[in-house]
């Protein structure tokens, strides 16, 4: 059978970065193909140059038709309608005027012969996350591909909606489109995929039939060994650190209503749930950047680890020194009369460095010449170095490898161990699970349920997570 | 009195003309994600440039011409710098100003051998109302453009989500180019009018910051195209304030009241917060 | 194509770009480069005084360089030094006409007033950033203009002095002129304060916390809203102190250089500024090496004007090119308009 697209001996060069280096790959018609590999090995970088919007240094695509792409992260615009969204580039016109009456009639036929639904007006801004990755789908389905590559399309979903997700999917194979699905979640690869392929580093390590393979061989094919294993958890005596009760922020879809929270120095809580449930609102709140009625009292100081590194945390432009200081410059200790306490900011930052593994050829590189591990490495590190009696991480290992992931979850239950209260914030269930000692669902900004560890029920929080119970 | 107001109507729309011009080339260069700050530039060596030609060829028309013509060149500098070196928009923006304003300096001693103002040149005369009008019809045209023809979407598209047309197919470089010349040639014919429209010669400084308070205006009216047009109208009307009543009334501070128009501006800077949101990609190189 | 942008548009470049450009403008003039470029030096630099001219231009340019330099690490374009200069000069000249205090105590109360001249013009774009997110680019332009028309109207009015010939203020006492650095020239002690300015900012910038905070909001403004700095405050502290720099400029223009204030004091120190703060990289050290190289450009600029039949306006068009050069540095975290920072 020949393939829908090839690629051949594929290498990309970002600066100081060897993103893929001599990939081969094939999509063959009516198959659904799993590339994985850890954050970094390089599978956005070979989609994006499967697709054609990127070129790569050396190697050849080939592509027999069209080739769609739905992005990781979306490329839409949210202060346009879904059918503009969909059609750009292709709008059904008369004369010089669009035909705004033919183009939603496209979009409802495409959304119905795939089993969507979707209100080809609406302004995809206000529509749910899981909807708006609906749209970007629908516009590449309208161009009729032959290849169709979705880039962790199940992260923003919710349990049930990844269910219809890939009942559409799988239709789309059995019309005879070649699908890659570029992902790191293993259970789903096992489920519905018939080939794998495993990077690392930017080259492939492995290519095996799902049949023939395991979650586990996956896994360690995807690290090139053993996963590391996470500190222990040690036992606790809890204080009181945090308490928040009928808290409302926010406005739309992601405002807080009546959220209440309790987190007691010496153990972790988990706010899971689907990304644009109002999470940002919580964290913005507790960090007291945006207006809020209710409660929130807590005692002690205070420390984030927000959601983007690159443009919350930290100046791309500026030292590892300089970023230590970041959030910290204005404490008493960091200072000596209006000047900055150099030889101590240099110590701290040494300290960080060495204790959370930094991985950097000295303290004054800038930033950006750093890898996303080690940068967020530095931003964990930063928040725990001094100490404080809470601390609030938000996706505190999104976007970053295996290793440093790991690192990070370590340090984050080490903290816990030693009597810091630490609320965490993940788009990651299993992270939570992992290491949550108590679970709060969030749905649509308040509190749909709450779990303790020992009585962790996966389904039960799957389903609250969609907003059912 | 109805004569006043009469005077003070037609006034309004005269002064408004100009800035009308240059900020529908602002609005246009915005929504598809540059930032136009050379504004002011491209109306001074529009204005010039229309001197120079109607001087040399006796003709406002090429004069007009001439104008629209500057006014897309440099356009054309500044797309490029913005596109292909993606610089930064504002400074380069304001290296065209000054460029344009000593240019124009420069050559009045080039080629009229006199500082400061230049000979007087053929003018449009009594024709100029034709612009006047074509500014307004231009509005209603340009805001017909931009939300109802594809080109218009694709525009607003490359300002809002660059990212989204390449996905499209398209080449959001390629369409923030052509709405940047735009947005120069627009420039350049508000600047024309300035000179062989309004008047007929060319001095130094004419331009007056109109450049500045067009993008004033392009924010007040919403990056809309009529929008920025009625904020046009309200700024025109105070620069026409100020010369009616200095006729009228003698105790006026005259020098002070040149102020009006720019205060004007400034409030309604301030009057549009944070509710304002400019295209998401208004700036951003990409 | 973007390390031969770089490359070039270093300040090195930006000398080199001089340079071409220049030969270029004389050539068209009809004059022989070296012949030009013989007169601009010696016009510049050949003598007493005319070294003392150029360092009054470089005193005159430094001030609002700095200035804008300091707003620039902020984060923000601050095009409105040449009105809030003239608004510290206007400031400084009408308290210097109506002082009877001891001669230094009037220097000095004449440089506050300067300052809180400049100070005031900076903030009121300032305060509209601040709180209404209005674009700091177009209010300070905008107040450009407000400045000169109110300007023009005091000294015509209320301000002028009464044995003025023209639009000014009354001849300061001599013992309200700032003392002569170079006795025979018109340089004046205004250049010692402004290198030592210079020094003040560097310092403030590197070391000092309120300079990290500042920096962070022009580099990363939502990483430094996230760590507690407060963006508002700074945009409108790094407004009213550009400002105020800038009109402590004018007041040492007023009580230094011609000793009354008329609104011709400034031939666009306040634009060519922008030029000098970008040329010397945004470092307070670096701006006072630029701050000469400009003052020579202004001084022999009028000796190559009268000898090489070069206009003067020519170094203002190279002027904007080294700005439009030098804008792939990329200065500015730009920031969207309109909206609250």
């Amino acid at each position: 059978m020949d393939a829908s697209l090839s690629l051949r001996g594929i290498r990309k060069t970002f600066p100081g970065i060897l993103a893929v280096d001599g990939v081969d790959l094939d999509l063959y018609p009516g198959e659904i193909h799993a590339l994985v590999g850890e954050n970094g090995a390089g599978k956005s970088t070979l989609s994006a140059i499967a697709f054609g919007e990127m070129r790569p240094d050396e190697g050849t695509v080939t592509a027999r038709g069209t080739v769609g792409l739905v992005h990781q992260h979306f490329e839409l615009i949210g202060r346009l309608r879904v059918w503009q969204n969909v059609l750009l580039g292709r709008e059904p016109h008369r004369g010089w005027r669009i035909d705004e009456g033919a183009a939603r009639e496209r979009v409802l036929a495409i959304a119905q012969r795939n089993g969507l639904e979707i209100d080809p007006n609406a302004f995809v801004d206000s529509l749910p996350i899981g909807v708006q990755q609906r749209v970007e789908l629908l516009r590449e389905l309208d161009r009729d591909p032959t290849v169709l590559l979705l880039d962790e399309p199940t992260a923003a979903l919710a349990p049930a909606e990844i269910e219809s997700f890939f009942a559409t999917v799988v239709q789309l194979a059995a019309r005879g489109t070649a699908i890659m699905i570029v992902t790191h979640k293993l259970q789903e690869v096992i489920a519905y995929a018939k080939r794998v392929t495993v990077m690392r580093h930017g080259k492939v390590v492995e290519r095996v039939l799902t049949a023939q393979t395991s979650i586990d061989a996956i896994a360690r094919a995807m690290v090139g060994g053993a996963v590391p294993a996470v500190a222990a958890r040690a036992p606790t005596e809890l204080t009181p650190c945090l308490h928040v009760k009928d808290l409302c922020a926010g406005s739309g879809a992601t405002q807080l209503r009546d959220f209440f929270l309790d987190v007691r120095g010496g153990e972790i809580v988990g706010i899971a749930g689907v990304e644009g449930n109002g999470q940002s609102t919580l964290a913005d709140a507790l960090a007291g950047l945006i207006e809020y009625t209710g409660i929130i009292e807590r005692s002690g100081t205070m420390s984030s680890i927000p959601q983007d590194r690159q443009r919350e945390g930290l100046v791309m432009n500026w030292s590892l020194v300089e970023n230590a200081l970041l959030g910290r410059q204005h404490r008493k200790a960091a200072r000596r009369g209006p000047e900055l306490d150099r030889m101590r900011a240099r110590a701290d930052t040494q300290a960080i460095r060495e204790r959370f593994d930094v991985r950097a050829a000295n303290l004054d590189v800038a930033v950006r010449t750093l890898s996303g591990g080690n940068q967020q490495k530095l931003v964990v590190g930063r928040a725990l170095i001094d100490t404080p009696a809470f601390v609030l991480a938000y996706n505190p290992t999104r976007g970053v490898d295996v290793g440093a992931a790991a690192l990070v979850q370590s340090r984050l239950m080490e903290a816990r161990n030693s009597g810091i209260a630490v609320l965490l914030i993940s788009f990651e269930l299993d992270e939570i699970l992992t290491l949550a000692d108590h679970v709060i669902v969030m749905y649509r900004g308040a509190v749909l349920g709450s779990f303790d560890r020992d009585a962790f029920d996966r389904a039960a929080i799957g389903r609250l997570m969609a907003g059912s119970s | 009195m109805t004569e006043l107001i009469v005077t003070l109507i037609a006034l309004t729309l005269v002064k408004a003309t100009p800035v009308i011009y240059a900020a529908l080339g602002g609005v246009i260069s915005e929504r598809s994600g540059v930032i136009n700050i050379g504004l002011e530039g491209m109306m001074a060596a529009g204005a010039f440039f229309a001197v120079v030609a109607s001087f040399a060829t006796h003709s406002p028309v090429l004069g007009l011409v001439a104008g629209i013509g500057t006014g897309a060149a440099f356009g054309y500098l500044l797309a490029f710098a913005a596109t292909r070196f993606k610089v930064d928009q504002i400074v380069a923006g304001t290296g065209i100003n000054l460029i344009c304003a000593g240019g124009a300096a420069y050559g009045l001693v080039l080629l009229f051998n006199q500082p400061g103002a230049s000979v007087q040149v053929a003018s449009l005369g009594d024709k100029y109302w034709v612009l006047v009008v074509a500014a307004f019809v231009l509005a209603a045209a340009l805001q017909w453009i931009l939300y109802r023809t594809p080109w218009g979407l694709r525009i607003r598209a490359s300002g809002e989500n660059p990212s989204a047309v390449v996905s499209a197919g398209l080449d959001p470089l390629r369409l923030r180019t052509y709405a940047v010349i735009m947005s120069g040639a627009l420039a350049g014919l508000g600047g024309a009018f300035l000179s062989i429209g309004e008047l007929n010669l060319y001095s130094d400084g004419m331009t007056a910051g109109r450049g500045f308070i067009a993008l004033a205006a392009v924010i007040f009216g919403r990056w809309h195209p009529l929008g920025a047009t009625v904020a046009c109208v309200v700024f025109g009307f105070f620069e026409a304030l100020q010369y009616v009543l200095q006729g009228q009334i003698a105790w006026l501070p005259a020098n002070a009241m040149q102020a009006l128009p720019y205060i004007a501006a400034l409030v309604a800077l301030a009057g549009v917060t944070g509710r304002v949101r400019a295209p998401a990609a208004d700036g951003v190189p990409f | 194509m973007n390390r031969y942008t770089r490359a070039f548009a270093g300040p090195l470049g930006a000398i080199a770009l001089i340079v071409v450009l220049m030969s270029l403008a004389m050539i068209v003039a009809g004059t022989s480069p070296i012949d030009g470029f013989t007169a601009l030096f010696v016009g510049a630099l050949g003598g007493r005084n005319e070294i003392g001219e150029t360092l009054v231009a470089t005193t005159a340019l430094l001030f609002p360089a700095l200035g804008i330099c300091l707003a620039f690490r902020a984060g923000l374009f601050n095009i409105g030094a040449e009105g809030q200069l003239l608004v510290g000069a206007l400031c400084a000249g009408a308290l210097g006409a109506a002082l009877t205090v001891p001669g230094p105590l009037g220097i000095f109360l004449m440089l506050v007033a300067g300052a809180i001249g400049g100070g005031m013009w900076g903030a009121i774009a300032g305060w509209m950033k601040a709180r209404f997110g209005a674009n700091e680019i177009i209010a300070t332009l905008m107040l450009n203009f407000v400045a000169a028309a109110f300007a023009l109207e005091l000294v015509s009015g209320p301000l002028r002095g009464p044995l003025a010939a023209g639009a000014e203020t009354a001849w300061l006492e001599p013992k309200y002129w700032l003392p002569a650095l170079l006795p025979g020239t018109r340089l004046s002690i205004a250049l010692l304060f402004a290198l030592a300015l210079a020094v003040l900012l560097q310092w403030v910038l590197a070391r000092t916390v309120f300079g990290y905070d500042l920096r962070a909001s022009g580099e990363a403004p939502e990483a430094a809203r996230r760590s507690g700095i407060n963006l508002g405050r700074i945009t409108w502290l790094a407004l009213t102190l550009s400002g105020a720099i800038a009109g402590v400029g004018g007041a040492t223009i007023v009580s230094g250089e011609l000793h009354r204030f008329n609104t011709q004091l400034s031939p666009g120190y306040g634009f060519t500024a922008i030029a000098v703060a970008l040329v010397g990289d945004l470092q307070p050290l670096w701006i006072c090496l630029a701050a000469f190289g400009f003052g020579i450009l202004e001084s022999g600029g009028l000796a190559m004007q009268a000898s090489a039949q070069v206009p003067k306006d020519a170094i203002h068009v190279i002027e904007g090119l080294i700005i439009f050069v030098l804008a792939a540095r990329r200065y500015v975290a730009t920031r969207v308009e309109g909206t609250l920072p």
